[in-house]
Formats: C-alpha cells, structure tokens, sequence
C-alpha cells in the first residue's frame, strides 16, 4: 500500500504517520526501556493505589474537613504552571521571530502537553467521585458556567491540551511528509495557545483567589505570582529537557533558546522573589487576619509547625538557585546550570504546592489549626502521575527527534 | 513494554504484515513490543482491579441518575424507593425519605443569644443524631468555639475546650452553615450540585456531587463535611424520618451540610438543634411573618453577623441581651 | 511583528474584561431572585398567618409545694404536708433575708437572689400561694407573673421567644409549641443558671483527642434542683 504510485490523502498517510510514530517512539536502546520501565512500574503503583483510594474512600488521605485540598491540588498547580511556562519559547519564538528559538520551540508544547495531562490526572484522583465524572461535561453533565472558576479551569485546561496537540501534531505531520507547513493552519493557534497559556494559569490563580474565606489565597498578587514563577519553572524544566535530549539522543539543539530562556528566568524569578516579599511585607507589616496563615506557614502558631521546613527548603533553593542563575560564569558549567533548574524547579513545586494550597487552610476558617502532611498513598499516587507525564513527555520528544532529525519521513516520493 | 496502550500491540502487529524498510529483524521486534505491551496492559487492569469492588457498589440506576431539579416526579419516586431498599439493605434500618419541598411564603432565619450560650454542646449532638452523622467520628454540622469576652476575632477562640462551661471571661460561639444569600459555596460548584432554594436553605444532591471539595474551600464559616468513608451508624440509631435533600445517610465521596433540618423544618417543626438547646439561646423561624419571634429579634436586639464584610449576607444572627 | 503583539495582548485584556463583566452580570441576577421571590411570599404570608390552629403551650408548675416528711407511718407510707400546715399558725418574719436563720423544713437551703426578703415573694397571709408586689395574691401555677415584676426584660423576651427554651413547631398552622416557664430552668431562690458538662465534641482526625470525651453526660448539674 505505502508503495502506491497513487498520491495518498490525509485520510490514509495519518494514520500511518501515527503508527510509525508509535513505532519508532518505542525503539531505542536498553537505558531508554530501561527509563520507560521503570516509569511504567511508577505508574501502576500510583494507578493501584489510586484505585484502592476509590475502593476504600479518600479517608485513605491525610485530607479532613480542615485541610480538604493537599498534595493533588499542588501538584496540579505547579503543573498548570509547567504547561503554561511553554509559551516562554513560543513568545521569542513567533512575536519576536527569535530563529533559533523557532527550531526547538516544539520541545516547550511537548512539555506543555505532558503537564495538561497531569494537570487533568491530578484533578481526577482529587475527585470523590470520580464516576460521576461525566457530570461536568457540557451538554450531558450540568456544567456551571460561567460562574464556578473551576468550570473555566476545565475548559482553559482541555483547549490548552487540543490547540497543543493540534499545532504539534500538524507541524509534525507536515515534516514528515516533507511538505512546509501552511501558516494558517498553524500560526493562527500558536497565537492563540500564547493567549491560552497566560489564561490557563490566570484561571488557576483565579480558582483561589476569588475565595474570600481564605485571606491567604485572596489576594490581587496571587495571579501574576502564578505567572511569575510558572515562567521560571517552565523554562527551567526546559532547559533540562533539552540537556537530556543533547545526551542521550545527541539532538543538538542551538545554544540560543537556552540562553534566552535563562535570562526570561533571570527576569521570572526575580518578580517573583519580588511580589513575594512585598506580599510577605503587607502581611506581616500590618499585622492584619491575613497574617495567621504567613505566620503559621514561616514560623509555625500554636506549637504547630509542620510547614516550616518545607517553606524555609523552598526559599532556600529558590534564592541558591537565583544565584546561580545571575552567576554567568558558573552557569557555563553545565552540571552547575543542571543544578539550578533542578533547584528553582522543586522550590517552586514547593512553593506553589505544599506552600500555597496547603495554607490557605490553616488555620481553617473558625480558625482551628489542623496540619496536614500527606499519606503514602498521595505521594504513590501523584508519582504514579509524573510517570505517565513522562511517558508521554518521553514519546513525544522521541517523535520529535525522529521526524527532526529525518529517521522518520514518508515513503513516498516527494510531489 | 511501555506504553499500556494496547492499540500499540495492534499497530504492531497490523504493520508486521507490511513490508516496510529501516527496521531489521522486524517481526521479532514487533512481537516483542506486542507482548510487553500486553503486559503492561494486564499490569495495569491488575493495578486498578481494587475499582471492581467500589464499581459493586454502584448500580448503573444509580450512575445514570440525572440532577434533582430534573427529575420528574415519578423518577424521584424511583429514586426514593431505590434509596430506601439500600439503607435497608446496608444499614439494616427501615427509613422514610420524603421529598420535603419549600413551603411557599417562608424564608428560615436562625439566630442565636450569645448572652445566654453556655457552651454546653447539647446542640452539636442533636445534629449528630437527628442527621445521621458517622458515629466513629461525632461528626456534626455545629461547631462551639470558646471565645474570651472582648473580641470577635475567631483566631483567639479554640473549639477543644472542655469541661465545666460557661468558663468566666469567655462566651461561646456556635457556628453551623449560615444559609447565605450570596453563597460562595454555590457559586463555586462545578456541576451545580448544591444550590439556595426558595426558603433560603442552601442544599446538596448527594447523588449528583462529584466530591471537588470546592465548596469546603470557599466556604468561611467551616459549614460543609465531606463524607471520607462511608458512614457508620447502627440500624437502631439511624434516625428514620428522613429527606432526600436532607439527612438520609450519605454515600461516600460527597459534600454535605446543615439543612436548617429541612425535613423537619418543612414540617413546620423547629430545628433538632435548637430543640436541644437548654438555655434557650436558640431562635428560628419565618423572616417573611411579620410577628414572627425572628422579627422581633432583628428589629429589637443588637445583632451581629459572621464575617461581615465576606459579603456574604447570612440568614444566621447572633444577638446580646 | 510587535503590532501583533500589542494588538494580541488587547485581545487579552478584553477577553478577562469580559470574564469579569459575566461575574457581575451573574451576581447582579443572583441579588435580584431573592427579592422577587419575597415579593410574592410577602402576599401568600397573610393566609399562612390567619390560620394559626395551634397553641404556644407554657408549661405551668404543678402547684403549691408540698413538704415532704421525714419519717413513716406504721404502715410504711410518706406524707406530705403543705406549706399552710405550719404558716397558718406561725408569726411571720417579714425581715427575713437568709435561709440560715430558718430551721426545721427550710434546713440546707441555698438562697442568693439579689437582696429581697422571703416574703417579697411568698405570700405572709396565704402560705400555699404568691405575693405580688402590690400585695394581691398569685398562684404558684402563674409564677411567671412574680417573675415579670422584676424581670420585664426577660419576660418581653420571653413573649417574642428570644428567651427560653421551647419545643414544637415554629408554625402554628401546622402543630402546636412548648415552652419553658422561668422556673424550669431558674431555681427561683439560686436563679444563676447552672454549670454544665461538656458532653459530647466531634472527633476529627487528627485534631488532639478530646479530653471530655469520656465524661457523662452534661446535664447533671442542671437537673439536680
């Protein structure tokens, strides 16, 4: 069939072009079965102990009444800042026509795929009912909106993940037909995905700081905070994949993109030092209600500390890792810049997670303080989700690489 | 071996078939490729095999079940029966579920006297009893905080006091769902599964919730529960007079909160909780009656609402003498 | 390419205008439901009201006490007297404030209710009934009556059911309601309302155990008088 004289419709060459895909994504050497199965084997952990979590009831978190969000709802944050801190190489990439940037601009909407579909996993296995699902999808369910934050959560999060799946599948599928991209059937959506990924973090922001309940999430600041560190922590994830890649696939990319997007990490992340010190600053200042969480979250209240050293781990890294990056001649060391995206990455993980969800609610809103750390089950569950994350992070930037560096294209001759 | 999606074994196996060039050994690799991905496929089915006993307890009436304000009668009379057979069947106990609808002409208004509140928590155990809350935990609607006379704010109050009460220099404040006119809970729900019917009364379809726990963020008053795990009352304690919206014993997984007791307050009668109350600091009634006691309380004592500047304009006062 | 990008960003800051204008439109609507909806039930009120088929039913004390005596007659029977079986005959102490210079019955007697003497209440002339301020007799079954003298506050609050505990339903037209009279919850001669136990506290996990939890019930205090 492949070797029809007869020129082949879309309708035929994709679904091939998926299949070879498939293929060629899951040929490699031992280390990368190697990679792939131990990833697989962290996914079936946290996907049985997801199930034992519907089986037995959420009782089987460390989540009460007090604290009813935890590690699942901060790790979707930090992913939702993940995704959306891809758009850090498509802006270089298309407003300001960045050439360099241009050619691995596709690794960030890899990236930002694999992150949506953590973010949508780690609002499921927060559901108690995740059976009834299907009442939140338009049309079928009874979809609140436009008033309930989370229904523009649902509809930001799945556009995000189509207009990236679109763009990076069309892009591809051009490539590997040897053919040049129509720009209207692409460019229109990498504007529009530029737009989608400031959104998709606005929203989240927006999803705590409308509670008025909750003085430590009901802040102006909390949104462009959102923004801020997304685009360290995106980048920086970045940058780390692109170093993987040089390693073990010896795709080389140009030096450029890394370079810009250490400087939009220079910037990033000093506005968000910034925003947090002048939030810290107003709290702590005025001494107003808002204070209890801040205080309880830095220095502990009541002899209840459980947060302070996660707070204290996070701006530690946060700060060596700011260093790090405003130290040039240190970053030419590549081990050095590895250890400073690792740095900014778990400290805004924490930051944004374990730091910002978790007190929001304590002390609770009668002011009792309830701690929380999570169960065994939540960390099988969310590492069960950065598993599949990087499964799919992994076939993805295999395929990329494949139909990039021309060992995947079509058997047919070129019209 | 890697990807658990089995549409990759297919596609394996529908291109060993071809004859495509670039890979050796083809049909090996593709058997190989297909047998780790089966693999990996039965892995996963293992993994998640716990879903099958949760799945048990789900019947497909029950999943299928379309949202409360949609139901049309004879559907709730189905649903309601459904209901009643499983109480009978996991609880043991035989229950009434009425369908107690707002009575036209009333919007319920609590208020409670903080000069005569003592603390004594008779009322955060009657609604744990009239509404058959899980009996491992007490779990209640009401929380008392122990507040030091000369402030409101809540941070200096601690609801694990115990003991002879009323302690001196400290008054007691009991906090339950405030029933607002502009709910943060009722905004935030995705699926708006929880909604303020005509009397006032914020409710929850239970068999509509998908257990978000948005609402528990937004709430400021601490007024909703989530159900861990299924709660566990013995069949002679179950409280049989029951309503759909109301106190009939929840399932697992899902949102729920005080009702002003609906199913008894639709009934005309006064709420479990204020039934309990010893001192009498409990008041509640129809704010649309003219010479209702509620009146007169709004219109005669200095009266105080939570969290004012929320916005979010509660049915729930507490006044001084 | 910088045109686009301004014009891009514009695009952005209409689209959370409009996020914002449909948060307020939304709220705007929900604050005009309810007063519609209170309109109405202003009208259909009149009818719910007119019909008030049932009582709000004070409880009433069972009457004069009556003393019990100590011992037993041969066959084993307890008797009691009243009040009148004595006070009739004897001089009454008009000046009377403590109940330690009173003996035989009245032994052990606890007595703090502001400074007014026995007999600002009971009645010198007629021991089985109450005396109003004015002097004119009440029954004991209409303590309430003694109480208000003082008490009006209470008393107008206890009218409009801000005082007191009840029982029943808050809507007349469906069922009657119950209600305390001041002495079932006021010892008229201690009338500070007891102290109680804290009986019962939700567990929730992993706040601090109670510490009460084990304790009996609270009202033990509260029903010994």
């Amino acid at each position: 069939m492949s070797s029809s004289p007869v020129k082949q419709t879309a309708i035929t060459s994709y679904p091939k072009f998926i299949g070879r895909a498939l293929w060629l994504a899951t040929e490699g050497s031992f280390a990368f079965y190697a990679w792939m199965t131990v990833l697989t084997a962290v996914f079936l952990v946290g996907a049985n102990a997801w199930a034992n979590q519907v089986a037995g009831g959420m009782i089987t978190t460390n989540m009460t009444d007090h604290v009813s969000w935890g590690l699942y709802i901060a790790n979707f944050t930090f992913c939702v800042g993940l995704a959306a801190g891809g758009v850090m190489m498509v802006i270089p990439a298309y407003l300001y026509d960045d050439e360099e940037m241009h050619k691995v601009v596709i690794i960030g909407e890899a990236v930002a795929i694999a992150a949506i579909v953590m973010c949508t996993l780690s609002v499921v296995v927060d559901l108690g009912r995740p059976d009834r699902f299907w009442h939140l999808i338009p049309g079928i369910g009874k979809f609140n909106w436009p008033m309930s934050m989370l229904t523009w959560d649902v509809i930001v999060l799945n556009g995000y993940l189509l207009i990236n799946l679109h763009v990076v599948g069309y892009l591809l599928y051009m490539r590997y037909l040897g053919r040049k991209p129509n720009v209207w059937w692409y460019l229109p959506f990498v504007f529009l995905s530029i737009f989608w990924a400031i959104s998709i973090h606005t929203v989240t922001a927006f999803l705590y700081c409308g509670l008025g309940g909750r003085p430590f999430w009901n802040s102006a600041l909390l949104a462009p905070r959102f923004l801020a560190s997304a685009f360290v922590s995106g980048p920086a994830f970045i940058i780390l994949v692109m170093r993987v890649l040089r390693v073990t696939t010896g795709y080389a990319a140009p030096t450029g993109p890394a370079r810009t997007l250490i400087q939009i990490i220079r910037v990033a992340m000093t506005i968000n030092l910034l925003m947090l010190v002048s939030e810290i600053f107003t709290v702590l200042y005025t001494g107003s209600a808002h204070a209890a969480p801040l205080n309880y979250l830095f220095f502990g209240d009541h002899g209840k500390n459980g947060l302070v050293p996660w707070i204290w781990t996070a701006i530690g890294m946060n700060l060596v890792g700011t260093a790090l990056f405003f130290t040039p001649a240190a970053l030419e060391r590549s081990h050095v810049r590895i250890l400073a995206c690792l740095l900014v990455i778990v400290g805004i993980w924490i930051e944004k997670g374990m730091g910002l969800i978790v007190p929001g609610f304590i002390p609770s809103t009668l002011h009792e303080i309830v701690e929380y750390s999570p169960s065994l089950l939540e960390w099988k569950v969310v590492a069960g989700i950065w598993g599949l994350g990087l499964i799919i992070l992994t076939l993805s930037l295999k395929l990329i690489v494949n139909v990039f560096t021309d060992r995947m294209h079509t058997d047919e001759p070129a019209t | 071996m890697t990807s658990t999606d089995p549409c990759n074994s297919q596609q394996a196996e529908s291109k060993a078939n071809r004859s495509l060039p670039i890979v050796e050994n083809f049909t090996r690799r593709a058997a190989v490729k297909g047998g780790f991905a089966t693999l990996g496929a039965a892995a996963f089915v293992a993994a998640i095999s716990p879903l099958r006993q949760a799945a048990k307890s789900t019947t497909a009436v029950e999943f299928m079940q379309r949202h409360y304000t949609e139901l049309s009668p004879e559907q709730k009379a189905n649903v309601i029966s459904r209901l009643e057979a499983e109480t009978k069947e996991k609880y043991g106990a035989d229950v009434t579920i009425a369908d107690d609808r707002p009575i036209p002409g009333t919007k319920f208004v609590y208020a409670i006297n903080l000069s005569v509140c003592n603390g004594n928590g008779k009322c955060v155990e009657a609604c744990h009893k009239e509404n058959n809350h899980d009996r491992s935990t007490n779990q209640s609607y009401i929380r008392v905080i122990e507040m030091p006379k000369g402030t409101m704010d809540m941070e200096k109050g601690s609801t694990t006091y115990s003991g002879i009460v009323p302690k001196d220099d400290k008054f007691y404040l009991p906090v339950q769902c405030q029933q607002c006119d502009e709910p943060p809970c009722v905004d935030v729900c995705p699926v708006k599964a929880t909604w303020k019917e005509e009397d006032g009364i914020v409710v929850v379809d239970y068999n509509w919730c998908i257990g978000c726990r948005y609402c528990e963020a937004a709430c400021p008053y601490h007024a909703r529960r989530f159900n861990w795990k299924q709660p566990e009352v013995p069949a002679e304690e179950i409280n049989p007079d029951q309503s759909y919206l109301s106190n009939r014993v929840r399932p697992v997984g899902v949102v729920e909160k005080c009702t002003y007791c609906l199913h008894r307050t639709r009934r005309g009668k006064l709420p479990a909780c204020l039934e309990a109350c010893p001192t009498g600091a409990r008041v509640f009634g129809n704010i649309l009656d003219k010479n209702s006691n509620i009146r007169w309380i709004l219109e005669n004592k200095r009266v105080y609402i939570l969290k004012e500047e929320l916005g979010t304009k509660p049915a729930f006062f507490y006044y001084f003498d | 390419m910088p045109r686009i990008a301004s014009l891009f960003f514009a695009v952005l800051l209409c689209l959370f205008a409009s996020v914002a204008l449909a948060a307020l439109w939304q709220s705007g609507m929900r604050a005009n439901t309810p007063t519609s909806s209170a309109a109405e039930a202003q009208v259909s009120q009149a009818s719910v009201h007119s019909n008030e088929a049932h009582p709000v039913i004070i409880r009433k004390p069972s009457g004069p006490p009556r003393i019990e005596l100590a011992g037993t007659d041969p066959q084993g029977r307890t008797a009691s007297v009243a009040c009148s079986t004595c006070h009739s005959i004897r001089q009454a102490n008009l000046e009377n404030k403590t109940a330690a210079t009173l003996d035989e019955f009245h032994q052990g007697m606890a007595f703090n209710h502001g400074n007014i003497t026995c007999y600002a209440c009971h009645n010198p002339n007629e021991s089985d009934a109450l005396r109003l301020a004015d002097g004119s007799s009440v029954a004991y079954e209409n303590v309430m009556t003694l109480c208000s003298q003082c008490h009006s506050k209470q008393a107008e609050s206890f009218a409009h059911g801000a005082h007191g505990g009840m029982n029943g339903h808050w809507d007349l037209s469906r069922g009657p309601q119950m209600k305390n009279n001041c002495i079932d919850c006021h010892d008229p001669h201690v009338p500070k309302y007891p102290k109680m136990i804290v009986g019962f506290k939700p567990k929730d996990r992993f706040n601090e155990p109670s510490t009460a939890e084990h304790q009996q019930e609270g009202t033990a205090a509260h029903d010994k008088h």
